[in-house]
């Protein structure tokens, strides 16, 4: 597979995905007509762009995509991206992409430009781990998206509040939309988070790991797990749904970025410095598994 | 000339404004009585709750007379005295006026709620009708369908119709940015008085449910009766809100009725599901504090209203944006009426040009020509249709030019008549020629040659 195609891949979908943020940045800012319905569909575009970048950088790599923390950032992002492209056909939550889409940009530049070194775990053939990597994968798309429907309810429920009818609050969708999609997104979430935190715990035991940062992985996981959990039981059993179930919401997905945040600083530790090149057969190694620079 | 006589909000009261509206039975009566009245080539009747007027073309020379007319068929058509009852109220609209005032109502430049685009479909309406009844035949039914084109212009390059410009429109609109589509919602009426009937019309169409509760239940229920709504006693009030999503409050007490421990309960009740109310009484009757609960929403008349104004403001701005436009089309169409009042000289002209030749030709050919075969007859008639042409271009492009730049061609052309001995042809014979209604009412400025789309 040529690493060619795979840089090509890579410039295009880059470009989609930063086309789509701008319009969306213009759209909220009301500056272009247009903008409201090009950018959801660049989105749309990007997301097999993406699968393709994904596909096609792997084979020149020689290694899964989801062995990396960025690498398989990058794939959440993608899923995130996809769902999204899926979703705004049923709710009109086409404002959601102000967030997915410089979040699946920032995810896929990170896959490349940022160190990526992917240690060579202890038991990563464990076999539960494909499970756990897969479940939070998409868990974290799901939620990324549940996050960026209540940032959205919440600023449009200021202005309802503010009475504050100008700018924004016309260009964003209506706010029992935004609150079912948040909710609807936490629902098809929470199990797979729930998945990614057993099996994680089942691998954790497996490989005897026990050191302060993989606990506070830990912790930050159950924490955010149980952040979730409320939301839902809670707009279940006393109504907590709008402000308070967008504040749950927004905190849980916290948690879940610091869980993230700390396998990036471990890769990067396991890794060593930040790569330079860019170019993936600057990045390929031998061994396919350890990896500087990343697809 | 185009002619507008009429009377509309701005000049008129409503007393005088319905004596003189035609409804659906009557349009046909007074349209055909104008129509058959020897001043009018053209007719249109415009009725609408804010306006009436009549838009004609008159004979030429007879502006006076046509003007008399129509006065004449609006006051008997009111059952008014022309000069006591009708004439103070009355405007009338000549030449380049006219033409503007129809683009500027179509294009709701002169509507009382500045973009409103109801006036456009009765205006359509009225052009439909004066088509069925043979009353548009050229010059004027080219105008008002022009003026379609114009409104829809305005309307597509301005912002004149954005915003929301009405109590019930802005309440429907909130309604929207809170709930997104209300066809599954549920309303609920707190008094039977007429503010809570218009407000809730628009906010209860594709409603799930629309419950009146009033402390008559006797007028909860006449009112329910007439939109499809059903009464509730005043006691089940609470019990009521539990199911409703928007509340529209119009009731005459002078103290809240809705209070914040009772949407307290409500929203328990409600499992935090999102309520709306909209408050127009005045006092208030929902206590300002419930706006602070979570996932509720109180709007009161002042709020509402703050964004009427909001509205209206930003169509005024788009006022002079609007009026360019409409001066522009009517300079367009002004230009092009300008050019048909030199056509009948233009056409006389080449059909007299014509004669003359080819008159000359078929002498030759039977005498001292005869000889010549038919191919040879062909190339010589062709050679005629050919210097014709040469000969009259220049003088038909100036005259033409002239005319729409504005000039006074007429007296150029009644000049070309006396050097060249041109009969008069009826002006609106080549009218009607040259400038067919296209399209119909559709507003989508389909036209005749001359004029830009």
């Amino acid at each position: 597979m040529s690493p060619d195609l795979a840089d090509l891949l890579f410039a295009a979908t880059a470009a989609v995905y930063l086309g789509a943020s701008v319009l969306f940045v213009l759209f909220l800012l009301g500056r272009a007509e247009g903008a409201a319905a090009w950018a959801p569909r660049l989105v749309a575009l990007g997301v097999p762009l993406h699968a393709a970048q994904i596909v096609v950088s792997s084979l020149v790599l020689h290694v899964c995509p989801v062995q990396g923390i960025h690498f398989a950032m990058s794939v959440a992002s993608l899923l995130a991206a996809a769902v999204y492209v899926v979703a705004r056909m049923r709710f009109r939550i086409d404002v959601v992409g102000a967030v997915v889409a410089p979040l699946a940009l920032t995810f896929l530049l990170a896959s490349r430009l940022v160190g990526a070194g992917m240690s060579n775990v202890r038991g990563f053939r464990s076999a539960v781990l494909p499970f756990h990597v897969a479940a939070n994968l998409l868990g974290v798309a799901l939620f990324t998206l549940a996050f960026a429907a209540a940032v959205a309810y919440l600023v449009q429920e200021r202005r309802l509040k503010q009475k504050r009818f100008e700018g924004v609050m016309q260009r964003l969708p209506p706010l029992d939309a935004l609150d079912r999609a948040e909710h609807r997104f936490i629902v098809a979430g929470f199990p797979l988070l729930t998945i990614g935190i057993l099996t994680g715990t089942l691998w954790a035991k497996e490989v005897e790991a026990g050191g302060a940062a993989e606990m506070a992985r830990a912790a930050f996981g159950y924490v955010s797990w149980a952040l979730f959990g409320m939301v839902l039981l809670l707009r279940a059993a006393a109504g907590w749904r709008g402000r308070r179930a967008a504040y749950g919401t927004i905190a849980g997905f916290g948690f879940a970025v610091l869980v993230l945040l700390l396998y990036l600083a471990r890769d990067a530790a396991a890794g060593g410095t930040v790569a330079t090149e860019v170019s993936p057969q600057a990045s390929r190694q031998p061994d396919g598994l350890t990896i500087r620079g990343g697809p | 000339m185009i002619l507008v006589v009429g009377l509309s909000h701005k000049t008129a009261p409503v007393e005088v404004r319905e004596r003189l509206s035609a409804g659906a039975e009557a349009l046909p009566v007074v349209l055909s009585r104008l129509a058959a009245r020897d001043e009018l080539q053209e007719v249109m009747f415009l009725s609408t709750c804010n306006r009436v007027e009549v838009v004609a073309l008159a004979r030429d020379h007879g502006v006076d007379t046509a003007l008399r007319a129509i006065r004449e068929e609006l006051a008997r058509h009111g059952g008014l005295s022309q000069e006591a009852e009708l004439a103070p109220f009355l405007y009338d609209k000549r030449g380049d006026e006219a033409v503007e005032h129809t683009f500027r109502v179509a294009a709701s430049l002169d509507s009382m709620v500045l973009g409103e685009p109801q006036i456009l479909g009765q205006v359509k309406d009225a052009y439909d009708a004066a088509m069925a009844a043979g009353a548009l035949k050229g010059m004027l039914g080219r105008c008002v369908n022009r003026a379609f084109a114009v409104a829809k212009r305005v309307r597509t390059e301005t912002a004149i119709g954005a915003g929301t410009v009405s109590i019930a429109s802005v309440a429907v609109d909130l309604a929207r940015h809170i709930f997104g589509d209300l066809d599954n919602h549920a309303v609920l009426l707190l008094g039977a008085g007429e503010m809570a009937e218009a407000a809730a019309k628009s906010l209860s169409k594709g409603a799930r449910a629309v419950r009146i509760c009033n402390r008559s239940f006797e007028r909860a229920a006449a009112l329910a009766a007439t939109m499809h709504a059903s009464a509730t006693p005043w006691d089940q009030l609470e019990q009521e809100m539990i199911q409703a999503d928007v509340v529209v409050a119009s009731t005459a007490s002078r103290t809240p009725i809705v209070t914040h421990d009772m949407v307290k309960r409500v929203m328990k009740a409600r499992k935090g599901r999102t309520l709306f109310f909209v408050d127009i009484a005045v006092p208030r009757n929902i206590d300002p504090s419930v706006h602070s609960l979570d996932n509720v929403f109180v709007y009161n008349v002042d709020d509402l209203e703050k964004e009427v104004a909001r509205g209206l403001k930003a169509r005024h701005a788009e006022l002079a944006s609007a009026e360019k436009i409409v001066a522009d089309e009517v300079a367009q169409f002004l230009s092009w009426t300008r050019g048909l009042q030199v056509q009948p000289t233009v056409v006389a002209m080449r059909t007299k040009t014509h004669a003359v030749l080819f008159g000359e030709l078929e002498r030759s050919l039977a005498g001292r020509l005869k000889h010549l075969p038919e191919g040879d007859r062909a190339a010589l008639g062709q050679m005629l249709e050919s210097a014709v042409n040469k000969l009259l271009h220049a003088p038909t492009t100036r005259l033409k030019a002239r005319a729409s730049e504005g000039e006074d061609a007429g007296e150029l052309a009644s000049v070309m008549r006396f050097l060249f001995d041109l009969k008069e042809i009826p002006a609106e014979h080549d009218r009607d020629k040259q400038s067919p209604v296209e399209g119909g009412a559709d507003g989508d400025g389909k036209g005749g040659e001359g004029l830009p789309h």
